[in-house]
């Protein structure tokens, strides 16, 4: 791993206001203690292909400051948000990343205050007339970096939003801040190089249609031998009942889960298929702006219409539920030419099945896992699937506990990569980030950490491993499958 | 000394009560005709807009959320707004019927006005600790330190100074309500007359002008600007009822 290290960060002395087994102390502020935690920059192929400035023009301080000033114009969530903070400090000690590394401006009010600074030197009275003593400063070079060092270290979770009393959102905040640096040419090569594999190629993973095809026939061939079933995975199938949209690491690295859609259609005798056009789940446009969160969503709509599906059934994937349930009627619908247009978690579907009856399930076949659940953060606090995801572990497993109450549902630890993060040139702040949800999950003796969430999956084996908890992580769907009785 | 007991019993109060309505109606309209783009309510949430208003209700009344950031906080935050409101409250009743405001309930004019004057007595040295408390932990606690600027303390010492003259006018230097009464109603006709002359209650007020006129542009409008905060006045119904993008209105086909 490439990432420069980070120092261990000193905890406070006093218990935290939740002292219980599996939280995280407080720790001390350390300044600048995760500064050289950056992403790698994006470079002139990848800002053309998300249609931004090919680099930093010579008056981008100008440009930056008015595109601020139009976002604040086009979003009450930002004007609101930078006004009415009042620094009381309740979602300072609630941020993995500050819990993890101790650096201030990892702080919710802290580093909304990077972008806040600025709005009130140039647009407030206060701001102007007072400069530092109201909390204001200008845009300088030095703010410029802050901005992309630490708003990157932003995963856009939300955590610190419930612990508000207004409901400040910083992630409202990190992606106005993040829409800015765009419009001047800043971004990180991850996020832009994902969007242009989705726009060339359709999915995040770049899995071009033959390749898609292949794993799917392969995946075929598996469940045949494991269940003496011929159960399909169907590609670009026109007239299916429906739409499925995964994350694409379904398909290539959590191909338990994708067995396990199938082998749930199946059984529930629904007719289904994937689409190579639409081939990802995981909208990262919503780390970007607008625009691109608007052109990859778009694909979900088109490759529904060109099938001519009933309905869109959305994977395992926190980022792509809250796109497709929140977003999508607003950036991209109506979707009523749908015989079902309000698209659907895969955990409701299961829930629904589960409930009619429709599937036979046996428990015994999990009984070598206890389990606990992680809530995926956009799944949870952006997209209201809290119950689901438990109705259907305990219908599928006998050993199911949970993890302490402040860590989970609504108040759930982001697994340390979401937002963009999931990149390996931070993985020390990923790591650190990651920290209260291995703890948490290391105090529930579970071996079997559930999460539905392509995200969650590909960075909390490693979280686990970094602290030495000893716990496979899998899918939700994936436990379903090993229960499910196809005969 | 008496052109400044002028201008601020005479002038002060107009410009400020101006840039008051002015100042607090701008942000007001702002955030108004600032379009919300997208659905982002804080999930679980309700899903009908009388649950958002319970949602919101609760939460001003019971300050719930930050008892999840443990009890200190809570109580901070929660008896110094509480007991502000009783204050400001008691201070409408209580001068606009010279403390005579609980004969409705069966007390003679003696009995109420005593009573009036005890519990504001009570209320101004009981809401000292909780605002000391804020105050101290702003200073203290590094996190917040941090993050604060001069105006952070700014706030809340013109806060805890207007208490203080307060209650050294109830306990130590009174004033008689009818002459409080007079003043402010005449202040009201647009007929302004002499203020009181009562250094205390010159001070009171003069400090309560200032905060008036600095709360349009501080932090203090969260008092408003909470009711407008997306997370929590969106109802959780992006799927049952199209939201539309004002700046990104699609063309229906």
């Amino acid at each position: 791993m490439s990432s420069p290290k980070l120092a261990e960060p000193d905890v406070t002395d006093k218990k935290s206001d939740q002292a219980q087994m599996g939280a995280v102390q407080t720790p001390k502020l350390a300044k600048s203690a995760s500064a050289n935690q950056k992403c790698y920059r994006a470079k002139k192929e990848l800002l053309e292909a998300c249609c931004l400035p090919e680099e930093l023009p010579p008056d981008w301080k100008k440009r930056a400051v008015r595109k601020l000033d139009e976002l604040r114009h086009k979003n009450r969530s930002l004007q609101v948000y930078l006004d009415i903070c009042v620094k009381c400090g309740a979602c300072s000690d609630k941020c993995q990343f500050f819990l993890g590394t101790g650096d201030p401006k990892n702080m919710p009010m802290a580093r909304a205050d990077l972008l806040r600074k600025v709005y009130k030197r140039y647009f407030t009275v206060g701001g102007k007339l007072f400069g530092k003593s109201a909390g204001a400063e200008d845009l300088t070079e030095a703010v410029l970096e802050d901005w992309y060092t630490y708003f990157y270290q932003c995963s856009e979770c939300r955590r610190c939003a419930v612990f508000c009393p207004y409901g400040i959102d910083t992630a409202e905040i990190t992606r106005a801040a993040r829409e800015v640096m765009a419009s001047v040419g800043v971004a990180t090569k991850y996020v832009t190089e994902v969007v242009k594999k989705v726009y060339e190629i359709g999915n995040n993973l770049g899995i071009p249609e033959p390749a898609w095809r292949d794993s799917c026939e392969f995946l075929q061939d598996e469940i045949k031998e494991e269940t003496g079933h011929d159960v399909l995975l169907p590609v670009n199938q026109e007239g299916a009942e429906v739409l499925l949209i995964p994350p694409s690491a379904d398909l290539f690295a959590n191909t338990d889960t994708m067995i396990g859609y199938a082998k749930l259609f199946y059984a529930a005798g629904i007719s289904w298929t994937t689409s190579t056009y639409a081939s990802e789940g995981g909208n990262f446009g919503l780390f970007l702006d607008y625009k691109n969160l608007k052109e990859v969503n778009k694909r979900i709509v088109e490759g529904a219409r060109r099938l001519g599906v009933r309905r869109i059934v959305m994977g395992e994937c926190g980022h792509a539920w809250r796109a497709a349930q929140a977003f999508t009627d607003t950036l991209n619908g109506p979707l009523d030419f749908l015989e079902k247009p309000r698209p659907q978690h895969i955990c409701e579907l299961t829930v629904e099945l589960i409930r009619k009856g429709a599937l036979k399930l046996d428990k015994s076949a999990n009984d070598d896992v206890s389990v606990t659940y992680h809530d995926p953060c956009n799944t949870a606090r952006a997209g209201g699937i809290i119950e689901e995801p438990r109705e259907i572990i305990r219908a599928v497993v006998s050993d199911f506990r949970e993890m302490p109450r402040d860590t989970i549902k609504e108040r759930t630890f982001c697994c340390g990569a979401g937002g963009g993060l999931l990149t390996d040139e931070i993985m020390d702040l990923r790591m650190k980030g990651g920290r209260p949800r291995a703890e948490a999950c290391r105090s529930t003796g579970a071996n079997y950490l559930a999460t539905p969430c392509a995200i969650c999956k590909a960075q909390l084996p490693y979280v686990m491993d970094h602290y030495k908890v000893e716990v496979t992580v899998g899918g939700v769907t994936d436990l379903v499958s090993k229960a499910l009785l196809l005969d | 000394m008496s052109i400044v007991l002028f201008v601020i019993g005479q002038v002060l109060p107009y410009i400020t009560v101006a840039v008051f309505v002015l100042g607090v109606g701008y942000r007001f309209l702002l955030w108004l005709k600032t379009p919300a783009p997208l659905k982002i309510p804080l999930t679980p949430g309700p899903k009908t807009p009388s649950g958002v208003i319970g949602r919101l209700a609760v939460e001003v009344a019971t300050f719930r959320s930050l008892l999840y950031s443990g009890p200190w906080l809570w109580a901070g935050g929660w008896l110094t707004h509480f007991m502000l409101l009783l204050i400001i409250a008691g201070h409408l009743v209580g001068i606009s019927t010279l403390g005579r405001e609980f004969m409705p309930l069966g007390f003679t004019a003696e009995q109420s006005t005593r009573a009036s004057a005890l519990l504001g007595s009570v209320l101004g040295l009981a809401i000292i600790p909780p605002i000391i408390y804020l105050l101290g932990r702003r200073a203290w606690n590094e996190r917040v330190r941090y993050a604060s600027a001069f105006s952070d303390y700014f706030a809340l010492a013109l806060i805890l100074l207007i208490v203080v003259t307060g209650d050294y006018m109830r306990l130590l230097s009174p004033i008689d309500l009818a002459l409080v009464k007079s003043y402010v109603a005449n202040l009201a006709r647009l007929h302004p007359t002499p203020i009181p002359a009562n250094g205390i209650f010159v001070a009171h007020f003069a400090l309560v002008n200032v905060l008036l006129l600095y709360l349009p542009f501080s932090k203090l409008l969260h008092g408003v600007g909470m009711f407008f905060s997306p997370t929590l006045d969106q109802a959780n119904d992006a799927r049952e009822r199209r939201h539309v993008n004002p700046w990104d209105r699609l063309e229906v086909s």
